[in-house]
């Protein structure tokens, strides 16, 4: 057997445990969640013995198959195997592992669980799909399948209102994304004539003004596709919502994976956004760092356990997106695995929490769970170090790259670097206070009185994952992503280092002083309508309720008269009325009356030869 | 004399035989299942068929019969549409009053005069085989002596089939008159010299009558809805099936082999007949209740798409009917072994008595579906891809014709109105509002392998119809086209 087969292994892996579950095990929660994990884990392992036996890349691997021909456009269905996806694939793999173990123990009591493992299986199946893509139109395919396996896992509980609402609109704006990265695709296609990214990437070397004006176009355009999925202002709303599915799904595709797809594709066309000509990048910057305050500031005034981690997500993502804007992909990577990492543990370990709690949510109805959950606290404040940016955990350092790639002059400005600076303020700031209400201080309700720690099967997956969160500094991440995508600049690393130090010694001593055994949140009474503003989220979902949606509602108001009196009305019932009488004055002829029929026939035969002849 | 070209032919008549004198030592609760022989016995001669080649037309009977690519093509529809019947008829059994045994006999006379169809290659050889069919077929459908429609649609079949045939056979006296022969390969000859004696051109256009009656085309389709919708449901699957392709072999061989020097001059005519028999059918079928008579209307419709492939004039146009015909063979018998099973006891083959089928049957129901959705002709099922074989041919011909556009035109609306009441009976299946009868329908094994055969040729045919196509390609090599 060749090596080559591996990776196309560990795609297809998944796919099989979705069809299986689907097609024969929907009645056994445990074979389900055997298949799904058996899946998942299999593929981290072959993972793991690819990378090991071929070395990090870059393995020329494209064009496996012709999948489709249609005039001039080619589409291959390859798999591209370099340092960027193959470190993907251990984070799908491996952060995706813990997930579906932990999830055996979180969906337990859930009769819907085989369908669950079904969507989980089929998500890392699209994931996994995006991540070793060779060429656009495949990445949109698997991109518009983590969509929909995103939608299918947010609304597993479809029998909530909430949840059904917040799945469509994950849907629907991540489509409205997607429609801007399509037009890209196509542009680019029109352009070069091909889909293939090192086709491209060899294109655009040779002829550094393929794109000419439209250069900034296709870059925003294909950017678009990244602002749905990695929610980006002013596309971010339906992130939160979606934390209305079942935590492990917030923690592996809302957290750790799919919203990082944005950020991962567009460090793959980083090529196509650096093109000369192209504008595109600034703008990038500038939208990312707008969401990281945004969300930061929003995360300040959640009391929802998940809802504050989902805008910290945002936050992160915000981070990541503006690394890329300022020209540093590999601190985006960088900051995308170790993000992760972490990430990911924080929602375990919220889920853990809530799990305990009989799905209670508020962190001012928990309190003093440390004594009584210690894995769960344990993991959990290291992962809250870790995404503040404590030396020496992981996040210290991808955070401190991106700080650092902001102050550079020459893609960067002193007005992002503050930005980014602010937002690691009160990213310490929003986790301290999550921790030091839902952990300390006194049980703030009946149920957090009475927690227990949560079984084996989810506390392990959260000592896993705390390793490379405490740890992911020092595995060279950095390093390999660097080869690929070019090194970070090593220039302000000591500034920027002694700034996100100062900012989180400052920011929480700051929450220490409001928060300490604080039994309601203080900050309202203290800074008033800001406040408020930060947790009615600054007021989008109005605002797109009162104009977005209000327009789409006329439109289909219109739409719907055109179609009921013009279209159903004149066209269809005026066609059908017609021909039906026409049927029915047919029908007068066939009176059943024999000699009537002869005499037809007769005349019939007599008319035809009059015709004829 | 070459007798062992029509072995087949003989050896239906003689299974016929032994099944009537079987009859006479059978008794009376087991000669329902004399059926089943009979389709073992039809099947048998089926699979033999399967073994005979016809690389190059051999003749019989002083060239009055041939055996060639078409005739065999012809002789193996008929026979596997006779062994689906066969087992519809056992199905049926138990409605009719007596004389089963019979009733098997003279499907498999009909069926032997509808093989003799296929070779005929001579003007008497047509009026035999076509009275063998029509003859007994008027039995048939009168075999529900009991039931006045049975007696209605047998006496107007009769009568107006007699019509038909005096027709004919005027016609062909006069061609014998003017041409002094009544072989297709003689004809061929002289029919250049003959064509500018308007006597000729009458004598063959009765005959067109008379093939345009068993064909069910405008203007001559006025018997169909009745005798379809009061026969007992095995003739007139047997009936839409196996004589309508009885009709298209003669009219096939009458144009494109006797006197295809004629024919070109008949385009329009031809083009007209068609697109009149599509509107036709497929107009008066919109405001039907009853099923079969549905079906009858249907039939009607089905029978101007195949003569879009006769007014082609060209290979393209001929082996799309013979594909048409294969697509339809299957369609139709699905479609009338259901109706034959669900309308037991059930009065005037309403459209409502299917509803609610895919609870009582979901196989019942599922073949009934597919087989309206391929009579629609929407893909993937075999009734798409017959029609697309049609248009195309049409198309092909538009080039010389211009007309041909307007006939694509009134085929494509007659393909849209047919939606309309084939997606009907669809509804009425799944989406009826209170179906008072729910119980389950028994279906006995013989009538499930008949619809499961069915339904998979339907698939296999609209996905994959290469080969069907080469065969009928290869088929109609044997026409002067």
């Amino acid at each position: 057997m060749k090596l080559e087969i591996i990776p196309w292994i560990i795609l297809f892996l998944p796919m099989l445990a979705a069809a299986g579950i689907t097609l024969f095990t929907l009645k056994s929660r445990d074979q389900s969640a055997r298949l799904s994990i058996g899946a998942i884990v299999l593929g981290f392992v072959l993972s793991v013995f690819f990378i090991a036996v071929n070395g990090w890349g870059p393995l020329k691997m494209e064009s496996v198959a012709s999948w489709l021909e249609v005039g001039p456009l080619q589409v291959d269905f390859g798999l591209r195997l370099d340092p960027l996806s193959l470190l993907m694939l251990l984070i799908v793999t491996g952060v995706g592992g813990a997930i579906h173990i932990y999830s055996y123990g979180y969906m337990h009591d859930d009769p819907g669980a085989p369908r669950y493992f079904a969507g989980l299986s089929l998500f890392t199946f699209s994931m996994l799909g995006i991540v070793l893509a060779n060429n656009f139109l495949q990445m949109f395919i698997f991109w518009e399948l983590v969509g929909l396996s995103s939608y299918l896992l947010i609304g597993f509980w479809f029998e909530r209102p909430s949840a059904a609402d917040a799945s469509k609109k994950a849907f629907l704006t991540n489509r409205l994304g997607d429609f801007g990265f399509l037009l890209g695709i196509l542009l680019i296609w029109d352009t070069f004539g091909a889909l293939n990214f090192s086709a491209i990437q060899v294109e655009l070397i040779r002829n550094p003004q393929a794109l000419g004006a439209l250069a900034t176009v296709v870059g925003l355009l294909v950017f678009c596709g990244a602002m749905g999925k990695s929610a980006q202002f002013p596309l971010h709303v339906w992130l939160p919502d979606a934390m209305e599915g079942p935590t492990p799904v917030s923690a592996l595709i809302h957290a750790a994976t799919m919203v990082a797809a944005g950020v991962y594709m567009l460090c793959r066309v980083f090529f196509l956004l650096d093109a000369s000509g192209s504008n595109a990048l600034e703008v990038i910057a500038w939208i990312g760092g707008i969401t990281a305050l945004l969300a930061a500031l929003i995360a300040v005034q959640q009391n929802d356990i998940k809802r504050i981690l989902a805008y910290s997500t945002l936050s992160q993502l915000g981070y990541m997106v503006l690394a890329v804007g300022v020209a540093s992909p590999t601190p985006a990577m960088y900051h995308l695995t170790t993000h992760a990492f972490f990430k990911a543990l924080l929602f375990l370990g919220a889920g853990s929490v809530i799990h305990a709690l009989h799905h209670e949510q508020d962190i001012w109805k928990m309190g003093a769970l440390k004594n009584k959950m210690p894995v769960t606290f344990w993991t959990f404040l290291l992962a809250t170090l870790a995404l503040c940016g404590v030396p020496p955990l992981s996040g210290f350092f991808s955070k401190d790259e991106i700080i650092a790639a902001a102050l550079n002059p020459e893609h960067g400005s002193v007005w992002l670097f503050l930005l980014t600076v602010g937002v690691a303020l009160l990213t310490t700031f929003y986790m301290a206070r999550l921790v030091l209400v839902a952990f300390f201080g006194s049980a703030k309700s009946h149920e957090a009185g009475h927690a227990h720690e949560s079984p084996k099967v989810m506390t392990v997956p959260l000592l896993a994952l705390a390793l490379p969160s405490a740890a992911g500094g020092f595995l060279g991440i950095a390093h390999l992503y660097g080869k690929q995508l070019g090194q970070a600049h090593a220039d302000y690393h000591v500034l920027a280092m002694a700034v996100s130090v100062g900012a989180v010694i400052f920011s929480f001593a700051f929450a220490w002083g409001l928060y300490w055994n604080a039994e309601r949140d203080p900050l309202p009474e203290k800074i008033g309508a800001l406040a408020r503003a930060m947790r009615d989220r600054f007021y989008f979902d109005e605002l797109y309720e009162a104009t977005v949606i209000k327009l789409q509602e006329i439109a289909a108001a219109m739409a719907d008269w055109f179609d009921q009196w013009i279209i159903a009305g004149l066209a269809v019932r005026g066609i059908h009325g017609t021909t039906e009488l026409f049927g029915r004055a047919l029908r007068l002829v066939q009176t059943g009356n024999l000699q009537t029929y002869a005499f037809l026939f007769v005349l019939s035969v007599a008319l035809l030869l009059f015709f004829v002849l | 004399m070459n007798l062992s070209l029509s072995i087949l032919e003989f050896a239906v008549i003689g299974a016929g035989l032994a099944i009537l004198l079987a009859d006479l030592w059978t008794p009376v609760p087991q000669k329902r299942n004399l059926g089943y022989a009979a389709a073992a016995a039809v099947g048998l001669i089926f699979l033999a068929s399967m073994l005979m080649q016809a690389a190059a037309p051999a003749y019989a009977f002083e060239k009055m019969y041939v055996l060639d690519g078409l005739a065999l093509f012809f002789k193996r529809f008929f026979l596997f549409a006779a062994v689906i019947v066969l087992v519809m008829s056992v199905e049926f059994a138990d409605r009719i009053e007596a004389g089963i045994a019979e009733y098997y006999a003279l499907i498999m006379f009909a069926l032997a005069g509808m093989m003799f169809a296929a070779s005929a290659n001579d003007f008497i050889l047509v009026f035999v085989s076509l009275e063998l069919i029509t003859v007994t077929f008027y039995v048939l459908t009168s075999f529900q002596r009991g039931r006045l429609h049975s007696l209605e649609a047998g006496v107007k079949y009769l009568i107006l089939g007699a019509l038909a045939s005096a027709f004919l056979v005027y016609g062909i006296a006069l061609v014998f008159g003017v041409a002094n022969t009544t072989n297709f390969g003689e004809l061929m000859g002289s029919a250049r010299v003959a064509s500018a004696r308007p006597v000729f051109l009458l004598g063959l256009l009765l005959v067109l009558v008379g093939l345009g009656f068993k064909i069910a085309a405008f203007p001559f389709q006025i018997w169909a809805p009745d005798v379809y919708q009061g026969s007992p449901a095995p003739t007139t699957a047997f009936l839409a099936v196996g004589s309508k392709a009885a009709g298209f072999i003669l009219l096939l061989r009458v144009l494109f082999s006797a006197v295809p020097e004629i024919t070109v001059n008949w385009t329009k005519l031809l083009m007209v007949i068609a697109g009149m028999t599509i509107l036709y059918g497929n107009l008066c079928a919109i405001p039907q209740r009853n099923l079969k008579r549905l079906l009858g209307y249907s039939s009607i419709a089905h029978a101007g798409y195949m003569l879009l492939g006769v007014a082609a004039m060209n290979s393209a146009g001929s082996s799309a009917i013979l594909y048409y015909l294969g697509a339809y063979l299957f369609t139709v018998l699905a479609a009338f072994t259901v109706i034959c099973v669900v309308m037991r006891g059930v009065e005037g083959d309403d459209i409502s008595a299917v509803a609610g089928l895919h609870q009582r049957s979901p196989l019942l129901a599922a073949s009934l579906s597919l087989a309206m959705v391929s009579l629609a002709g929407i893909p993937p099922l075999a009734g798409f891809f017959g029609k697309f074989l049609l248009l195309k041919a049409v198309v092909e011909k538009g080039a010389t014709q211009p007309g041909c556009y307007w006939l694509i035109a009134v085929a494509i609306l007659g393909v849209v109105i047919s939606l309309y009441y084939y997606l009907g009976v669809v509804r009425a299946i799944y989406w009826s509002k209170g179906s008072a009868e729910l119980s389950d329908i028994k279906v006995s094994w013989p009538i499930q392998v008949s619809l499961y055969a069915c339904i998979a040729a339907m698939f296999y045919l609209g996905l994959f119809p290469d080969r069907l196509v080469n065969i009928a390609m290869e088929a109609v090599k044997a026409l002067k086209l």
